[in-house]
């Protein structure tokens, strides 16, 4: 079943692989037929700063970026980054997140405080109606093989939820023709540490 | 899913693919037979450039990096002068830098099609200004084409250069940040012969003093011609594949939408559910074109004109009515605002107001509560990379003028020596400005004080400026900073690569895109002008570095330090390509006081702190094993781990 529109926001820390991740999801939207737009960040905001990347695809998709109150899911590299877009979800949509902290400077210095992970998935669930699908997904990808990882772990998951539009094996099949070939085995066991995080989350 | 760079040299018409507007740009170049292309990194225009430069070769183009956009301008303004097509590209800034020779040769034309790209940055997500473009197209009477999107980026490339081969004028093809770094489906065209086959292809310049030599007596001949074009070129646009109207026919109401403004307000108004509106897509903001909207205007009783920052169709438009004695409402700018970038929110906002009904979303109630929670996000700016030469610099710097100096900075990733703990920028205005900035200061902070309350009173001036900004416009500013006798640091942050837009080499890096070209050693031009100490230093070594910015701070005159390293982020990128491992450090927990100088004085993001422990601690995933932190570590707290990290 085609959807008209689905809208990803994927929210992170320059360096941690946003872009990457959003290059294979729009791959695979690409493959499955839809009309793909992605909207990304360059230049020096990529220098461990918060960064943001949104997928759109469907049968009628026009501007890159996800209109605030219209993002199906947000998959969130890192907890606060995921709340900072969090006003680009719609009602009831989804959070997949890392919830591995990292700790901008600013808190390390005493100018800020860093919030509890509880404080973000209450805000998340309550003020802004959606389910919470928060995990280390660091840890697993060091399961899997390798820290640079994370990023498929968190996308194994996201093909998890409930009306993603895109099929997990199909997704993986990206995955594996676009990482080096001496990658792939990691990155499949880390695609399937995601899966299994999902599902146990969701109870399927 | 293939190497973007060889999707873009793909010879299989009809394909699709999702490509970066820039590089769909590209392609759109490349499908049009472009023989030269120069120009100067600058976000969000750089992936142009970095495609170009990995398929240049190949497709048997002409490519450089050049020093500044002036530059690039130029040598991209010859080629097409002797009949080739050729192409500049630059943020918009950048088209300041190339003003000079843009407005002072419009006049004289083309032979073969000339295309200026134009990135320009609504919302300054990497930009010091925000400034329109479409406004300089105006300006110097250039028309101005605009995409909706990285396909229509693409066809409007190759339409770019038969335009401006049909009129022997320039044009200007101007994309904003969400065009340039929007990615999209493309369908691939077919490539010309010469491209496949990667032959270079070589032009022909015909003398013609009347036309090339600038004197007062031939410009004067130029200026009602290029008036002339632009009127024919606005006729031409009446019928040019990337405006049209659609719509309700016998609607009352319309809609105005030029470039990828085109986009939000298609989303804006099927998110509306509105229907009886007439659209007028505009892919050419200037000049507008009259036929088409007349023809437009036809029956309507008001319209709304719906463009990213400046009103420049709004004001042609408001113009050609007047003239026609055409007295509906032209909304425009008093429903969309002029500063940064649209969205699809103040599409829908400005259409719903536009037409009495209400928005389909609660941005109110939205509002309030994303406020609440950012209430409890922590800001996260960029930041200077884990192990990144310039944090060293800055940290000798500031304890060598003991934070007492004034520090004029400039464009580059090491502008975020602004931010705490560092604190080392207090003053960036563009490419090239630190040194004239610090010189202007240095005049009138100590310029007509008596030696002795020089002595006294001395504000110590040190300017930053990168390799790259140094070939790129502090040449000229060093020269005069040296002629007349400054007395100021200049520290020129020395990483052998124009870092913040992706890496491109310069002077300093030596290397070209296509193999070596002649390095050109930053000390050996600062003495050859004649500064009064010129040295250079690695600042991974930072006692070093400290102990020469003291000798230098005690010399008068202009003093030059060439403070050398390179890039942590390309020295990384290009180990982990090679698979490469690199020391990584962790925090001895018995020799560790909590004396917090690593974060308060130094700031590398690979160090964190331990709120329970009282101690610094390493993220190993983020650190990059320079071993700085064990330099300014006053209790030897930083080590390296026996193991490496890939
Ligand atoms: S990219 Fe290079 S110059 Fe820029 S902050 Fe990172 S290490 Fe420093
Ligand atoms: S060695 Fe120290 S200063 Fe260098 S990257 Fe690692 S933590 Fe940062």
């Amino acid at each position: 079943m085609k959807v008209k529109e689905y809208n990803i926001v994927i929210a992170g820390v320059g360096g941690q692989g946003v872009l990457t991740a959003a290059n294979i999801l729009g791959w695979a939207a690409l493959h499955a037929g839809y009309k793909v737009r992605m909207g990304e960040v360059h230049g020096m905001s990529q220098r461990f700063g918060s960064v943001v990347s949104y997928v759109r695809f469907g049968e009628e998709v026009y501007g890159s970026m996800v209109p605030e109150g219209k993002g199906d899911v947000i998959l969130g590299f890192e907890p606060v980054e995921a709340l900072r877009y969090i006003n680009h979800l719609r009602q009831g949509g989804m959070v997949v997140v890392n919830t591995k902290p990292i700790v901008p400077v600013q808190v390390s210095m005493g100018k800020a405080r860093y919030p509890e992970i509880d404080e973000i998935k209450k805000i998340v669930e309550e003020d802004f109606k959606a389910k919470w699908i928060g995990f280390n997904a660091e840890e697993l990808a060091i399961k899997a093989g390798h820290v640079v990882t994370t990023n498929t772990v968190l996308i194994g998951a996201l093909t998890q939820i409930p009306e993603f539009p895109l099929d997990a094996e199909h997704v993986r099949e990206v995955i594996r023709l676009s990482v080096p070939p001496k990658a792939v085995d990691i990155n499949m066991k880390a695609f399937d540490l995601g899966i299994e995080a999902a599902k146990e989350i969701l109870g399927l | 899913m293939a190497k973007v760079t060889d999707m873009v040299l793909w010879d299989k018409p009809g394909e699709k693919v999702l490509l970066l507007g820039n590089q769909a740009i590209a392609r759109g170049a490349l499908e049009a037979n472009i023989a030269v292309y120069a120009a100067y990194p600058g976000t969000p225009s750089s992936e142009l450039t970095d495609t170009m430069a990995i398929v240049a070769k190949k497709a048997g183009v002409y490519m450089e990096y050049s020093t500044n956009e002036k530059v690039a301008f130029e040598t991209a303004l010859a080629a097409a002068w002797s009949g080739l097509r050729a192409m500049t590209a630059m943020k918009h800034v950048g088209l300041n830098v190339a003003a000079d020779t843009f407005l002072s040769s419009v006049g004289m034309g083309v032979e073969g099609g000339f295309v200026i790209m134009v990135a320009d940055d609504p919302s300054m997500w990497s930009s010091q200004n925000e400034q329109d473009t479409r406004v300089y197209g105006k300006f110097a009477n250039v028309p101005v084409l605009e995409p909706s999107s990285p396909h229509e980026a693409k066809e409007m490339t190759e339409y770019a250069f038969e335009l401006s081969e049909k009129f022997k004028h320039f044009v200007i093809l101007r994309t904003t940040t969400r065009t340039s770094h929007a990615r999209g489906d493309v369908v691939l065209g077919e490539l010309p012969e010469e491209i496949k086959q990667g032959k270079r292809k070589f032009g022909k310049f015909n003398k013609d003093p009347n036309r090339f030599v600038d004197v007062p007596a031939n410009a004067r001949k130029f200026h009602p011609i290029i008036l002339e074009k632009i009127e024919k070129i606005r006729e031409e646009f009446n019928n040019m594949p990337f405006n049209w109207i659609e719509g309700d026919e016998s609607a009352k109401v319309g809609i105005i939408a030029p470039g990828l403004a085109y986009a939000y307000v298609k989303e804006a108004l099927h998110w509306l559910g509105v229907e009886n509106v007439k659209v007028l897509k505009l892919g050419t903001p200037f000049p507008v074109p009259y036929g088409l909207l007349e023809k437009f205007m036809d029956g309507l009783e008001k319209v709304l004109i719906v463009e990213e920052l400046e009103p420049v169709v709004e004001e042609q438009v408001k113009t050609w009515a007047y003239d026609r004695g055409l007295r509906i409402p032209i909304h425009g700018k008093d429903l969309v605002p002029r500063v940064y970038e649209m969205t699809t929110r103040r599409a829908v906002t400005a259409i719903a107001k536009f037409l009495g009904i209400d928005v389909p979303l609660d941005y109110g109630e939205l509002d309030a509560k994303y406020n609440k929670a950012l209430e409890i996000v922590p800001p996260r700016p960029p930041s200077l990379c884990p192990a990144c030469p310039h944090r060293n610099s800055f940290y000798a710097i500031k304890k060598a003028t003991r934070a007492r100096g004034i520090y004029p900075s400039d464009i580059g990733c090491y502008t975020l020596g602004l931010l705490p703990p560092l604190n080392a920028v207090d003053t960036t205005v563009a490419m090239g400005g630190s040194i004239g900035i610090a010189h202007g200061l240095e005049i009138a902070q100590h310029g007509s004080m008596s030696e002795e309350q020089r002595k006294k009173e001395k504000k110590i001036i040190v300017a930053t400026i990168g390799d790259s900004t140094f070939y790129h416009t502090g040449l000229p500013a060093l020269a005069n900073a040296i002629y007349n006798r400054s007395n100021i640091l200049i520290v020129v942050l020395d990483n052998l690569v124009t870092a913040m837009t992706g890496d491109q080499p310069n002077p300093s890096t030596g290397q070209t895109p296509h193999g070596m070209g002649k390095r050109i050693p930053i000390e050996d031009v600062a003495k050859a002008m004649g500064a009064d100490f010129v040295e250079v230093v690695d600042p991974y070594d930072t006692k070093k570095t400290y102990e020469v910015m003291k000798k230098a701070l005690e010399v008068e005159g202009v003093s030059v330090v060439v403070s050398r390293q390179v890039c942590a982020l390309y020295k990384i990128g290009q180990m982990r390509r090679r698979g490469e491992k690199w020391p990584i450090y962790y925090v001895d927990e018995d020799a560790c006081t909590g004396c917090k100088v690593c974060i308060n004085a130094y700031g590398c993001p690979a160090i964190y702190w331990d709120e329970e422990r009282k101690q610094a601690r390493i993220e190993p995933s983020m650190c990059w094993g320079c071993g700085g932190c064990a330099q300014i570590c006053p209790f030897g707290a930083f080590k390296p781990v026996e193991e490496g990290e890939e």
